[in-house]
């Protein structure tokens, strides 16, 4: 303990450069946490989107990602009824994606329309009002801000349009729908105005007939762990499909999103190069300036270990103090940055590059005291090397 | 034969097998971008089968062109891959005869953009023109973000740099306590001892300003050699400009500056027997 003391007085003693290391490291140690956070962040809240509603399989067109193209995929009732006889799967439902017009109080309004199975969904939650029936027609789900632009309400009709032929301004498909409730889509981004019908419903607005056809496929395994080994077994028995697991599609977005995580790790290794070269200049510095007072201690007994000891615990405190400060701006930084990453255009609201984990704080943590120990080591080296004598005859004289 | 291809940029998903040519059928021909060209192993002359749906790769194309694709920053994260057709090819393809996407309009030398699309909004049926610079704003708005992020990773990295600058500054200064006494001692005044410290200082921060801005060149060729590799692309990743230089240089001076004199400041008032350790 004793150590201890004697190291935080002998900061103290210098408070200006202490507070300035302190603040150096804290912005460094910000910078590292922000981008150990940044680094797993983004992978962890796209695997958590991706299983927000516990499907972990996505089908869709050969060639394909979900939803990343305007292909879909055949005969998809036939494919859900073959999937649903699967004892290993526990829910399975098909998604139409498709682009329709409602008609507002005066005015057309782009919407973007889901087809889905009320008895496998994986895409929303209900937040007002009642779920679609399997079988309801007549029935619509509405993103509030959907429900904005048409300025509709639970229990109110609503009138779609499909197929819009923009030389006459007239859909060949026009639906009066009721509105059964108010929605979040799981994916939707900032303030889309989305829409949601059963399947045959969106399949007749997207192509004026009914045409079996779907953009995907939720899977939704029994068991977790099972996963991986269905979405193989799919792979064979779907050889004209793209099956998708969780872990697939997080591998594709990491590949697409490669140039953050690359950034993460070069700035971190950057904040952590700039702790290190503070905390080992200003110790230098200060175990010259101290050199008197050290060969006078080892002159009257002191171990050289204690001396050692002594300036490793300096850069100890200095990267906690320095460290716990940072977590507390790093965390603040990283709320900031992460307002600025998720206004990509079309990123799902629920998205986050900058995920608090415990691990992440653990990792920069524990990362910043090796890195700090680490750079005391070297003033510790000059601190036990001083000849006794000679220094003492050059500091007398 | 070049300016078709550049009429259309294929958007629907096409698939594309690598199969035998059958004799006598009716042929088209695509030109095939080169890294596509280079992952399938294709060449000029090879023939492959195209098709909307994995079940019907019915029709037939000869390789006539592999071209370089031009470098869209917008592209490279997706990799996808792209070929290109005669517009009636593709039309027949995917069976929708006379319909395209989008009509690109050069327009006279001296007529305003902005007004011709005014004027052809007016008579529209349709269609919707937009002005080719308003498209690059909407379409960039990806790119915005990414530099609002760099900007906000800048300004922490310049604070961090200046907290460093101070605190090296200050030891630095304040290695000069013995010399900063002796000559006040020997009646050198206060202001010519803050004088060549703040002149140490402004030499420090021009060494340090021209290491770091060649620091920055040979960073910004190792991330230029680096995406480009990666990425297969002649984008330029990092472009260092006469202007980040010259912000740099004279951020780096003035906080130099600004923080010798701090320290030189905190020096020069300090009596000189406590500068000796006597006092």
């Amino acid at each position: 303990m004793n150590d201890w003391i004697w190291s935080i007085k002998s900061l103290a003693r210098r408070r200006l450069r202490t507070v300035l290391a302190v603040l150096g490291i804290a912005i460094s140690a910000a910078m590292l946490l922000d981008m150990v956070m940044l680094s797993g962040g983004i992978e962890k809240s796209f695997a958590d989107l991706l299983t927000a509603k516990g499907y972990q399989i996505r089908l869709s067109p050969k060639g394909t990602l979900p939803f990343d193209t305007e292909a879909t995929l055949p005969a998809a009732e036939s494919i859900i009824r073959r999937l649903r006889q699967d004892p290993a799967i526990a829910a399975a439902g098909a998604v139409l994606g498709a682009s329709l017009y409602g008609r507002g109080r005066d005015s057309l309004v782009t919407l973007f329309g889901y087809g889905i199975q009320p008895e496998g969904q994986g895409l929303y939650w209900l937040q007002a009002g009642s779920d679609l029936a399997p079988s309801d027609t007549n029935g619509v789900l509405l993103s509030s801000a959907a429900a904005g632009l048409l300025g509709a309400g639970v229990g109110d009709t609503v009138r779609m349009v499909g197929r819009l032929d923009p030389q006459v301004m007239t859909g060949s498909v026009d639906r009066k729908l009721t509105v059964r409730g108010l929605v979040h889509w799981v994916y939707d981004y900032r303030g889309q105005p989305s829409v949601g019908t059963v399947l045959p419903v969106m399949q007749m607005l997207a192509y004026g007939h009914r045409e079996d056809r779907a953009s995907l496929i939720l899977v939704k395994a029994e068991r977790d762990g099972h996963a991986p080994a269905l979405a193989a077994t799919l792979r064979t028995r779907f050889p004209d499909l793209e099956v998708y697991s969780v872990a697939d599609l997080v591998a594709v977005f990491k590949q697409r999103l490669v140039y953050f995580r690359q950034l993460s790790y070069v700035l971190g290794t950057m904040s952590l190069i700039v702790s290190v070269l503070l905390i080992s200049t200003l110790l230098t510095i200060t175990v010259n300036e101290r050199l008197a007072e050290i060969v006078t201690l080892r002159a009257i007994g002191v171990a050289r270990s204690t001396i050692v000891r002594q300036v490793l615990i300096e850069s100890a405190v200095l990267t906690i103090v320095g460290g716990a400060t940072g977590l507390v701006l790093g965390l603040g930084t990283a709320r900031y940055l992460d307002s600025i990453l998720t206004s990509f255009p079309g990123l799902p609201a629920a998205f986050s590059f900058f995920v608090p984990r415990r691990e992440s704080v653990g990792t920069a943590a524990v990362v910043l005291l090796s890195a700090g120990c680490l750079a005391g080591l070297y003033p510790a080296w000059v601190a036990a090397r001083t000849p006794i004598a000679a220094t003492l005859r050059s500091e007398a004289t | 034969m070049t300016a078709p291809w550049r009429s259309l940029v294929l958007q629907p998903a096409i698939l594309m097998i690598i199969g035998a040519y059958p004799a006598g059928a009716q042929v088209i021909q695509v030109a095939v971008e080169r890294p596509l060209a280079a992952e399938l192993g294709l060449s000029i002359g090879d023939t492959v089968r195209l098709g909307t749906r994995i079940d019907s790769m019915t029709s037939s194309a000869v390789v006539a062109a592999i071209y370089e694709p031009r470098p869209d920053p917008a592209e490279i994260a997706k990799r996808e891959r792209h070929i290109r057709l005669h517009l009636p090819d593709l039309a027949a393809l995917l069976g929708v005869p006379d319909r395209v996407d989008r009509f690109g309009l050069g327009l006279r030398p001296g007529v305003s953009p902005d007004s011709a699309a005014i004027v052809l909004n007016r008579g529209a049926f349709g269609y919707r023109v937009h002005v080719s610079a308003a498209l690059a704003s909407e379409s960039s708005q990806t790119f915005l973000v990414v530099s609002r992020f760099h900007r906000a990773i800048a300004v922490i990295t310049i604070v961090a740099s200046a907290v460093f600058l101070l605190c090296i500054m200050l030891l630095k200064v304040e290695e000069r306590r013995l010399d900063a006494a002796v000559m006040r001692f020997i009646g050198v005044r206060r202001r010519t001892i803050f004088g060549a410290l703040l002149l140490e200082a402004a030499l420090v921060a021009v060494l340090g300003s021209l290491g770091g801005t060649a620091l920055s060149y040979v960073a910004g060729s190792v991330t230029n050699a680096y995406y480009q590799r990666f990425f297969d692309t002649g984008l330029i990743f990092s472009a260092i400009t006469h202007e980040i230089v010259l912000f740099s240089i004279v951020l780096s001076l003035v906080l130099g500056l600004l923080a010798g004199m701090l320290a030189a400041w905190r020096l020069v008032r300090t009596p000189p027997l406590v500068l000796w350790g006597r006092g």
